[in-house]
């Protein structure tokens, strides 16, 4: 159950990729006040692909109506910031490069605060915050990159003042905004939570992170190029400079997908990478899928645990944290650390 | 400057008059011109803040020449596709440590990326193509190790592999040997002279003149003043010049071993004044002749089969007009050969010649003077 000589994963660890989430989710989709067993969770989807379910309506109701759609934003947003977290990591050549440090996520978000606090919908939102992201990064990178890039923590440094910079901005914008409606609408979008989960959203932030997940997958061996010097990735013979723009605007626009949807959530894209590179080295041809993968199996757990620990929603931000904190630090220590 | 060109129609690689500064700077870099052939070596020499790396990185188009260009078999590097170029050419860094290192093998194969298809992953014959190179460098024991876990010199030898695994003809070496002990510089420059008997053209910058001595034909020494010196290593590298370039009083000296005899450099002190140009004529190396003066010499060649014969050969061929004598005696039972040339010219040019023969590896030379 180990990797392939060249980092490709041996068809173990593939099924377990591809079979995971599938188990997470049929699970998850049976968690809630109304539990369902998992066999009648699979019964409704499978009467949902191809007809035929003939069990009790509440059951289809509650399993397609209101959790599919929840699940799959988990699945999309844990997918796609964990594998834009891993791209930002090698682009910069730095573990501690991720959508939050960089200022992409604080950027998306207040893209998406202005979105709001200008009554777009969610399409102008989303747009919004995909500029605004993409703003944020631009910034970091023309501050943090100077002369080489060899400074690890320039880059993080930057991305610091860059990202309390879009903080103090969508302080701002609380402060004019509406107290009456605008106000929570903000702040509760802010804390992050997949509860506004519907078709609509899904069908309108989908494409983006579907496609850029594709997009990672596709291009994961040359991503192995990402970290490397100037001179070296320039020697390759590849057209790096291309390779890192398709990159940054990739990853941003995933980024700012997620977040448009259901705002900051934290921790995935710097926890999710970390555990891939320390179960399967730094090659892309493992971590992206596996990326992929874990990010979304994590998204479902923390989700259903957010809304069914308690009788009320706890956002989701909160969990991550909680969770994401104690948990890498036993990884680290368990694994002796990672290469900074 | 280098009196014994060999005459081929387009030289490997070829820099036309390239001269460079940074920007609000000084010129570092004026009027290079060097020629490289296919199996040559070639040193780039000078102290800190000289401009080797620039010079390399110029020599690449990585940085831009300001004038002047850099031809790769006689077309300018600048219009050349970078997927062509770097088949052709291949660039090892200084081994620093990376963050988000990858094993060895995976390494070298980023070797192959010019070959590989943007959405595609390596195919088997880049990882046979890997695999070899590999194995014909010795460490193909580390395959398996993430390069953060091996040392400096095992590394240095996994960023050679990485270029060689795109089957180049030229190599250029930013600095292979520094930082390095003792064994894994030999190491280092074993492989450089090995490849380079294969055919491979190597280009490295060392902060070693010794190093250029023992194992570069070809020699491009840079100074702080922005003047350069490129030809024959024996007439670059002199103590005259490395006082002018370096400030440093340093003698030229030679170490007979069993097989061969090795230049070798000692720097005997800071130069006083260090002003260009001091007018002690004195002679290539320590206790030899004058480079005009005609003088006899004997040159005794060992080899342990005739996989160096070409080699051998095509150096007393191009040294024909010295000839006087030759006997050449296969010792069929040890498969060894003994080849025993005399020779009569100016003894600059018999020196020439046998340090050129210093340069093959897996030979025993000397030469004997009247």
């Amino acid at each position: 159950m180990s990797q392939r000589r060249d980092g490709r994963l041996g068809a173990a660890w593939i099924v377990i990729l591809i079979v995971l989430p599938f188990i997470a989710a049929v699970i998850a989709l049976g968690i809630g006040r109304m539990p369902i067993a998992p066999g009648e969770v699979f019964a409704v989807l499978r009467g949902a692909v191809s007809g035929g379910y003939s069990g009790s309506e509440l059951v289809q109701k509650t399993v397609m109506q209101l959790r599919l759609p929840r699940v799959l934003l988990a699945i999309l947003v844990g997918a796609g910031l964990s594998v834009s977290g891993c791209a930002f990591q090698s682009l910069f050549a730095n573990p501690l490069a991720t959508p939050d440090t960089l200022g992409v996520a604080s950027g998306a978000a207040f893209g998406a605060a202005l979105g709001i606090l200008l009554g777009f919908d969610l399409i102008g939102i989303q747009v919004l915050g995909l500029c605004m992201g993409g703003f944020a990064v631009t910034l970091t990178w023309l501050a943090g990159s100077g002369k080489d890039r060899g400074g690890l923590s320039y880059i993080v440094l930057s991305g610091i003042m860059i990202g309390s910079l879009f903080s103090a901005l969508i302080s701002f914008i609380k402060f004019v905004a509406d107290a009456e409606s605008q106000l929570p609408a903000i702040t509760y979008w802010l804390m992050g939570g997949l509860d506004k989960a519907n078709y609509r959203t899904l069908s309108l932030g989908a494409p983006v992170i579907i496609a850029g997940v594709i997009l990672f997958i596709l291009i994961r061996w040359r991503m192995n190029l990402l970290p490397l010097s100037d001179d070296e990735a320039k020697a390759s013979g590849v057209d790096i400079r291309l390779l890192r723009a398709v990159t940054v605007v990739a990853a941003t626009a995933v980024t700012a997908s997620c977040v448009s949807m259901c705002g900051q959530v934290g921790w995935v894209g710097l926890l999710i990478p970390h555990m891939c590179r320390m179960l399967f080295g730094n090659n892309h041809l493992s971590i992206v899928p596996a990326s992929v993968s874990f990010g979304a199996v994590f998204m479902i757990i923390v989700d259903t645990m957010a809304r069914s620990i308690s009788a009320a929603e706890i956002p989701v931000s909160i969990l991550t944290a909680i969770i994401g904190a104690p948990f890498f630090i036993v990884l680290m220590r368990r694994s002796g650390g990672w290469r900074v | 400057m280098s009196e014994m060109t060999r005459q081929s129609s387009t030289p490997l690689l070829k820099i036309e008059n390239g001269s460079f500064a940074y920007k609000g700077g000084p010129q570092i870099l004026k009027d290079i011109n060097i020629e490289i052939e296919p199996g040559e070596i070639l040193a780039v020499l000078g102290p800190n803040g000289a401009g080797k790396t620039t010079m390399l990185r110029c020599m690449m188009d990585m940085l831009h020449w300001q004038s002047g260009r850099s031809l790769l078999k006689g077309e300018d590097i600048r219009s050349m596709p970078a997927s062509r170029l770097w088949r052709v050419m291949a660039y090892v860094p200084q081994a620093r440590s990376a963050a988000l290192s990858y094993t060895a093998f995976q390494t070298v194969l980023l070797g192959r990326s010019s070959r590989i298809g943007a959405f595609s992953s390596p195919s088997d014959e880049d990882m046979k193509a890997a695999e070899r190179v590999m194995d014909r460098l010795g460490i193909s024991h580390l395959a398996d190790k993430p390069c953060h876990a091996i040392s400096g010199g095992e590394f240095q030898m996994v960023l050679i592999a990485r270029a060689m695994a795109a089957e180049p003809e030229i190599l250029v070496l930013d600095e292979p040997e520094s930082n390095l002990d003792f064994k894994n510089q030999l190491i280092v420059l074993d492989t450089m002279t090995a490849l380079a008997a294969e055919g491979v053209a190597c280009v490295f910058n060392t902060h070693y003149p010794a190093h250029a001595l023992q194992r570069a034909g070809k020699s491009l020494m840079l100074s702080k003043e922005g003047w350069s010196i490129f030809g024959e290593t024996t007439s670059v590298v002199t103590e005259d010049n490395i006082r002018r370039a370096f400030g440093v009083e340093a003698l030229i000296g030679e170490v007979e071993t069993p097989h061969n005899i090795m230049k070798n450099v000692v720097a005997v002190g800071i130069s006083e004044d260090g002003s260009v140009g001091a007018d002690d004529a004195a002679g290539q190396s320590a206790g030899g002749p004058d480079a005009d003066e005609k003088v006899l010499a004997s040159v005794t060649v060992i080899m342990n089969g005739n996989e160096r014969a070409a080699l051998v050969n095509g150096a007393f061929r191009e040294y024909n007009h010295l000839l006087i004598g030759r006997m050449g005696l296969p010792h069929r039972s040890s498969d060894k050969y003994i080849i025993n040339v005399m020779l009569e010219g100016p003894a600059g040019e018999i020196g020439a010649l046998s340090h050129r023969l210093s340069l093959i590896p897996d030979i025993s030379v000397k030469t004997t003077y009247e």
